[in-house]
């Protein structure tokens, strides 16, 4: 592979790569606001220019203040050229840290300073504000400007997800260019030059296309902020786990951001996969993290005699074991989850062959979505595929288990999840099939979440949810993607395949997994190729 | 190896320890005379009779917190969390939230909902009035936290601590404000300013 030297490094690219991009590959950053990975290339902003040595250098003739004769002398100086632009060539000498090229930093970033508002404390990007990184790393001086600065529009709604601040923006056209390349919708546009220079939303429009909510992510300031997180958590405390988005089947990877003290998801966050994802999340995506906490069920309930009684989890466990013991072998349906990750499937279907002696697998799942052919999935689940695998053959519908209850082959049901494509009416004759309560026929759901299979459940016993436990996704390219824990599951509460181990051990269930990696051994292959699932881009480190 | 110590010079007067008593006595009788009977101007003496007369405290004494007010009585607090994070106690709690839709303020900043201060647990360094960027917090009251036997009593809430004056007895503080409206305050549409 050729190289080029920055800084006196080596840096190894492939032709047609960018001196930055090449850099960037190698986890080195030179600093930049308007080049984005995964969008064109503006070079507007100047952040990024070096200094190149070559035979052929173009000196540009300045006037140099000079302080013992205290007067301007003639000298000259390099022509510095954009890192983002410049194709890397073989043998080419850069220096992103020379004297010239760190002036120009310096200068370039106490010109996009020049009329920022300087409104830190109440922006929501501080912590994370590349303004903010490189004045520490490039300018440390104070404003030199004493006038006041120029005003531009604040708070204004660019749709139902983004407010828009012009004084806090720096023109880098990120927002303009996702969406035009990535979105397809030219829905952003700039007006005005110079210092009244803003970012508009065209004519009779708004930013409402499925993307929004990447426009605030790649921008680099505090310009464009997103309704939701807006105000609600500053970003030092927050700390970030490396998860898998579970709206659709595309698996989208992502940073789950969390505050470690009240213990709550604030957001999400794409995380960079060139495989899978890029670096883009869809909006629906990436307000998942709200069925973290909606509706959290954090105590069993146990109906008898039509009424349903809340009790604790352990208690829960011991029923659940109870009402399954009664049933006959062959009478068990066994309900998968789409929503579920593969080793709560798995150890699913592994009681239910086991203890069960059943193969009556059936697999719940969330109504499909509107999909596109950017990054949505019509299937509104993450973990399809990694459930079908569970089953050892395909599972039979919901509609097919409504069937089979009213055919009398169905005695009881364990389900995982609490969601399903059916409408509760639909559901009714599994609602009436536990409408008396524990008895020989038995409903137990293992849910994190209340939903519409855990209103018809005899026995509800909580578990983990995503955020609250590692696991393993499918997506419909067959990736298994890995996800880590990043909340502490309330009280007692266990993984849903800890759970079933459980609760199998009352039933004398010879099983003896304690942790993930013992599931994850017995599970079969293809395991997650790890190269694939992490991270390739090194520059995309959360804000920890 | 032992130390060698010099032992203080001492006349036979003061090894015979009665005359230096009776210097001693001497003083203490003499003052006690001078304080009790001479003018007030006259008198030479170290202490207060606390709790009936309380001595100043210095100008920089970090008191219990305040928030002070804007002109209109809301809190200066924009709910930047700046000082919860400077905190080495983690006393302080905010929740912060938007303002009203039909609020001048609404979009621009936000306010603390909750404004929670656990003074038992403050060690009254004066770091959260050093982070603030509003000026809105102070610890300019020159007073302590009131004792008390009950411990919920030293959880401030905002209320609590937008009700305590500084020590010159208003609420707000000399540093100005830029409000939305004032030609001052950043935010001026296009359609006014340019």
């Amino acid at each position: 592979m050729p190289t080029f030297k920055l800084d006196g490094q080596e840096i190894p690219f492939e032709p047609g790569d960018t001196v930055i991009r090449a850099a960037y590959r190698q986890g080195i950053e030179i600093p930049h606001y308007c080049w984005h990975p995964g969008l064109s290339i503006a070079a507007n902003c100047r952040m990024c220019l070096v200094e190149v040595r070559s035979g052929r250098q173009m000196a540009l003739p300045i006037l140099k203040w000079d302080a013992k004769k205290n007067e301007y002398v003639e000298a000259t100086k390099p022509k510095l050229q954009p890192a983002c632009q410049l194709a890397a060539q073989e043998d080419m000498e850069i220096f992103a840290r020379s004297d010239h090229a760190l002036k120009a930093q310096e200068s370039t970033q106490e010109f996009l300073l020049l009329n920022h508002p300087v409104d830190c404390p109440i922006c929501d990007q501080a912590g994370e504000c590349k303004l903010q990184d490189y004045w520490l790393s490039s300018q440390t001086k104070l404003k030199r400007k004493r006038t006041e600065p120029v005003h531009k529009p604040k708070a204004v709604r660019f749709g139902p997800t983004i407010v828009y601040d012009a004084e806090r923006c720096i023109m880098c056209t990120r927002c303009i260019r996702f969406c035009d390349e990535v979105a397809k919708d030219h829905v952003l546009d700039m007006r005005e030059r110079g210092n009244v220079n803003e970012i508009v939303v065209s004519p009779g429009r708004e930013l409402d296309h499925d993307y929004t909510l990447m426009t605030e992510h790649v921008c680099p300031v505090g310009a464009l902020t997103s309704k939701d997180f807006r105000f609600k958590a500053r970003v030092w405390f927050l700390k970030s786990a490396p998860s898998v988005c579970t709206g659709c089947a595309t698996g989208c990877n992502s940073w789950v951001d969390y505050d470690p003290r009240y213990q709550r998801v604030y957001r999400l966050r794409p995380r960079d996969n060139e495989a899978v994802n890029q670096y883009w999340m869809c909006d629906d995506g990436m307000m998942t993290y709200k069925r973290f906490h909606e509706d959290r069920i954090l105590a069993g309930r146990v109906r008898t005699s039509g009424r349903t009684s809340e009790v604790s989890r352990d208690d829960a466990v011991r029923a659940a074991a109870r009402v399954l013991e009664k049933i006959e072998p062959g009478r068990l349906a066994v309900v998968l989850s789409a929503q579920a990750s593969s080793e709560d499937n798995y150890v699913l279907a592994k009681l239910a062959a086991d203890h069960f002696e059943t193969d009556r697998f059936y697999l719940t799942a969330r109504a499909p979505w509107r999909g596109d052919d950017i990054l949505r999935h019509p299937d509104a689940n993450p973990n399809r595929a990694g459930a079908t695998m569970a089953s050892k053959g395909e599972p039979r519908s919901m509609e097919q288990l409504v069937e089979d209850i009213e055919r009398g082959d169905v005695g009881a049901v364990l389900s995982l999840g609490p969601d399903t494509d059916l409408s509760e009416a639909e559901l009714a004759p599994l609602a009436n099939l536990v409408s008396e309560g524990v008895g020989t026929a038995a409903h137990v759901n293992l849910t994190a979440n209340a939903g519409a299979l855990t209103s018809s459940a005899s026995v509800v016993v909580p578990v983990a949810s995503v955020a609250e436990t590692s696991g393993t996704f499918v997506n419909a390219k067959g990736v298994a993607q890995q996800f880590k824990k990043a909340l502490q599951a309330p009280g007692d509460i266990q993984p849903a395949w800890l759970t079933l181990v459980e609760i199998g051990r009352h039933l004398g269930w010879e099983i003896d997994w304690r942790r993930l990696g013992d599931v994850r051994t017995a599970m079969p292959k293809p395991l997650p190729p790890s190269s694939e699932t992490t991270s390739t881009e090194p520059s995309a480190a959360p804000a920890e | 190896m032992a130390y060698k110590i010099s032992r203080p010079k001492r006349t036979l007067g003061d090894q015979a320890f009665f005359p230096e008593a009776a210097k001693g006595m001497a003083l203490t009788i003499r003052r006690f005379f001078k304080n009790t009977f001479s003018k007030e101007e006259n008198k030479v003496i170290a202490t207060v009779r606390y709790p009936d007369e309380v001595r100043d405290y210095p100008e920089r004494f970090r008191g219990v917190h305040r928030l002070t007010h804007r002109t209109d009585g809301s809190p200066r607090c924009v709910a930047c969390l700046c000082c919860s994070t400077a905190c080495p106690a983690q006393c302080i709690y905010i929740e912060p939230a938007e303002y009203d839709t039909d609020d001048p303020r609404a979009g621009y900043e936000r306010y603390p909902r909750v404004f929670v201060i656990d003074e038992l647990r403050c060690i009254f360094c004066g770091y959260c009035v050093e982070a603030c960027p509003c000026d809105a917090i102070r610890m300019d009251t020159g007073v302590h936290v009131p004792a008390s036997f009950d411990r919920s009593h030293f959880i401030f809430d905002k209320e609590t601590l937008m009700s305590i004056p500084g020590k010159d007895g208003t609420y707000v503080t000399e540093n100005p404000r830029h409000e939305p409206g004032d030609p001052t305050h950043p935010g001026i549409t296009r359609e006014q300013g340019h």
